[in-house]
């Protein structure tokens, strides 16, 4: 009987049928907001689907979908990291001041990557390396790299970029009757770069171990130090990319900038199924989360909603997708054990 | 895979009840819209049955996207008012979008939505000088008008800027406006906001400048400047002080809402009501009730609503081809009078101060 009730339990945890029934559920909540927000946007506006300035808007999304992907490792091996918006802005900030004194834009581009990396490795450096709670760290960095961001920058906007590294980010590739922008095609690129990384790769495979139970992982030789480190590389890389197209996209670079960003990031993680104590996520469900809250954003503005109505919308569907589902597992969770009981 | 099926209802209902809010929440604008359809439907009637209906009042109607700073705020809804006072007659239909944040990017999502909807022109309030270019001008070459109002960006961004005053000569306005509260004697000093401001440092220069010139009135001595940092707590402190410290004050000029209201709320309460002048620049509702009780016989600011009643007018000319936006380009504002697009920046002035005193607080709300 005790077998039996053994055997029962590991079959709801590791039948494939049903991991891949609950990987769609996981899904769920993010395409049904994609679909919802795409009819809404067509029957409120003549104007929504059209396909060409959907694609030229994807631009403002990608800089928090480059985020996102760094997140959705960083989150499944357990921890978090806040400070990649403001990571963000000292990249910026240095490739502003580069730029400003006659650097080549290129070289500037590349010390905003180094510098975005070399942010990443200190806090990589306190978490993995001190051994503190990345929450802690990271919102301390969240602070100091905004902050020294305002340093170098001042109350002054740089804006003397090269007329031709301005909306680069809106090349379009694949010839002018598809015109797919450049940063889509960038953003698709990394996000299949990462959902690789995640599921075909040890190191992948180590994410899941360390998020789901850093201890066991690290006794059964799993090296979570080195993946928890190389998580927050990548996220300060991202940040680094990031900042390369929001700076090529504006033109101008304000200490602000991107600010809040780490939040709307964090928001796309969560929404795409991947559970904030780690252990569990993907990056196909950060993606469709990403074109969830671009489409839900781009139906109300279409629709002239204004932008606390819209804040608040948004707030409202991460409670239906997020809280709801949740509730909801829990719930039969609890009348499974019972049963099993 | 009765799981997934509940949440998968629990979410439908959820989404679908976000969409219901969102579509109350706009249900205000669109009824505007159809008001200021009707309206305009019934102009182009009243013009065809008198049968000289001008071409471009016979067509579609305008569609004009006006985005401010941010919503919920008197100033803005002033120029808004401007609008869409002038819309009906120009056969136009004004819809106002903002963002919930005054960031330097919290306004692209707008411009980006406008543009997609092709409509005719976008006049916007800028939270910024730079980052809002590249969509501006994506705007423009998408044969779109662009107009900023209040606030400008780099030229090559919009076609012409409305701004509500001459700046340039503000400070020279602000001695005039004291003058004109004392008579044209006494002492008198500026609380300004804080000293490292830039537009308030041009202001109290140009007052210099001009009391220098010797042709200010000679009554008249300016005997000190001090800053309340734009903090109600600070300035009142500072207009306390002053009172103090020059027992022969004759006014105290603030060229700053927060400086003025506070100085104000001081002599309210002093003996020194009604012999110390209190004026500068602030707005109507927040000084009314020291115009009513007597302690601020004068002060100014402009009527934002004429920046939005000049833009509609602009947009209109400019869509209809008989304004083409340009250097030192004159153009007539019906009711207003003839505007300039001053220098190679195309900058229009709105114009003069508006002074407001007991006799016409009332007709602003702002």
């Amino acid at each position: 009987m005790n077998q039996s009730v053994a055997q029962q339990e590991l079959e709801v945890v590791s039948t494939p049928a049903s991991a891949r029934l609950s990987r769609v559920g996981v899904y769920l909540p993010s395409i049904i907001i994609l679909i919802a927000a795409v009819i809404y946007g067509s029957i409120s506006s003549p104007y929504f689907l059209d396909f060409s300035s959907l694609l030229v808007n994807t631009g403002r999304y990608v800089e928090i979908g480059l985020l996102a992907l760094a997140l959705t490792v960083v989150i499944i091996n357990g921890d978090i990291d806040l400070s990649v918006a403001s990571n963000l802005a000292v990249s910026a900030a240095t490739m502003g001041l580069l730029a400003q004194s006659g650097v080549p834009i290129q070289i500037a581009a590349l010390a905003a990557l180094g510098v975005g990396l070399g942010l990443g490795a200190i806090n990589a450096a306190f978490i993995v390396g001190l051994g503190l709670p990345s929450l802690v760290v990271t919102l301390a960095t969240l602070a100091l790299y905004r902050g020294l961001a305002q340093i170098m920058l001042g109350d002054s906007a740089v804006t003397d970029y090269p007329e031709e590294f301005i909306g680069a980010d809106q090349a379009s590739l694949l010839g002018e009757t598809l015109r797919v922008p450049f940063p889509l095609v960038l953003f698709i690129g990394f996000a299949l770069l990462f959902g690789f990384l995640l599921s075909r790769t040890n190191f992948g495979l180590a994410c899941y171990l360390t998020g789901s139970n850093q201890q066991a992982a690290r006794f059964s030789g799993i090296k979570t130090d080195r993946t928890r480190a190389t998580a927050f590389l990548l996220c300060g890389l991202m940040a680094g990319t990031a900042a390369i197209m929001l700076t090529s996209r504006l033109g101008s670079t304000l200490s602000n900038v991107g600010l809040g960003l780490e939040l709307l990031a964090i928001t796309v993680v969560v929404l795409g199924g991947t559970d904030i104590f780690g252990g569990r996520g993907t990056i196909l469900g950060t993606v469709i989360a990403l074109f969830a809250v671009m489409a839900v954003r781009e139906s109300l503005a279409i629709s002239n909603v204004n932008g606390q109505v819209q804040d608040a919308v948004v707030g409202v569907i991460l409670i239906a997708a997020i809280v709801v589902p949740l509730a909801v597992s829990r719930f039969r969770e609890r009348r499974t054990l019972k049963k099993l009981r | 895979m009765r799981k997934v099926r509940r949440s998968a209802v629990l979410v439908a209902f959820a989404a679908s009840s976000a969409m219901v809010l969102a579509a109350c929440s706009g249900s205000d604008s669109s009824t505007e819209e159809t008001a200021a359809e009707t309206a305009t439907e019934e102009a182009v009637v009243v013009e065809e049955t008198a049968e000289e209906a001008p071409a471009e009042a016979s067509g579609e109607a305008l569609r004009v996207t006006y985005i401010p700073k941010n919503l919920g705020n008197p100033y803005f809804d002033a120029i808004v008012k401007g609008f869409q006072e002038a819309a009906p007659g120009l056969n136009m239909t004004v819809e106002v979008v903002a963002p919930a944040q005054a960031g330097a990017t919290d306004q692209i999502p707008f411009i980006d939505a406008a543009i997609q909807q092709q409509v005719n022109a976008i006049a916007i309030s800028p939270n910024d000088a730079d980052a809002l270019c590249p969509s501006l001008k994506r705007a423009m070459d998408a044969g779109i008008t662009v107009l900023t109002v209040n606030g400008d960006t780099a030229p090559d961004c919009r076609e012409a800027s409305i701004t509500p005053v001459d700046f340039s000569q503000l400070g020279k306005y602000l001695v005039d406006l004291t003058a004109q509260v004392t008579g044209g004697k006494g002492e008198w000093a500026f609380l300004s906001a804080t000293s490292t401001a830039p537009d308030q440092n041009a202001w109290l220069k140009g007052a210099d400048e001009y009391i220098a010139s010797g042709a200010s009135p000679a009554g008249l001595t300016l005997v000190d400047t001090v800053y309340g940092d734009d903090a109600p707590d600070k300035s009142a402190t500072e207009a306390q002080a002053l009172l103090t410290k020059y027992p022969n004050l004759a006014a105290i000029n603030a060229p700053t809402t927060v400086g003025i209201a506070a100085a104000a709320q001081v002599l309210s309460q002093s003996p020194k009501k009604g012999k110390v002048q209190v004026t500068g620049l602030g707005t109507p509702n927040q000084m009314r009730e020291f115009v009513k009780d007597g302690t601020v016989q004068k002060f100014a600011l402009w009527d934002p609503a004429l920046q939005g009643t000049i833009a509609a007018h602009l947009i209109a000319g400019l869509q209809a081809g008989t304004i083409s936006a340009g250097e030192e380009v004159k153009f007539e504002v019906p009711g207003v009078g003839e505007r300039i697009m001053a220098g190679k920046d195309r900058i229009i002035i709105a114009g003069p101060p508006q002074e407001f005193d007991a006799s016409n607080i009332d007709n602003f709300d702002f």
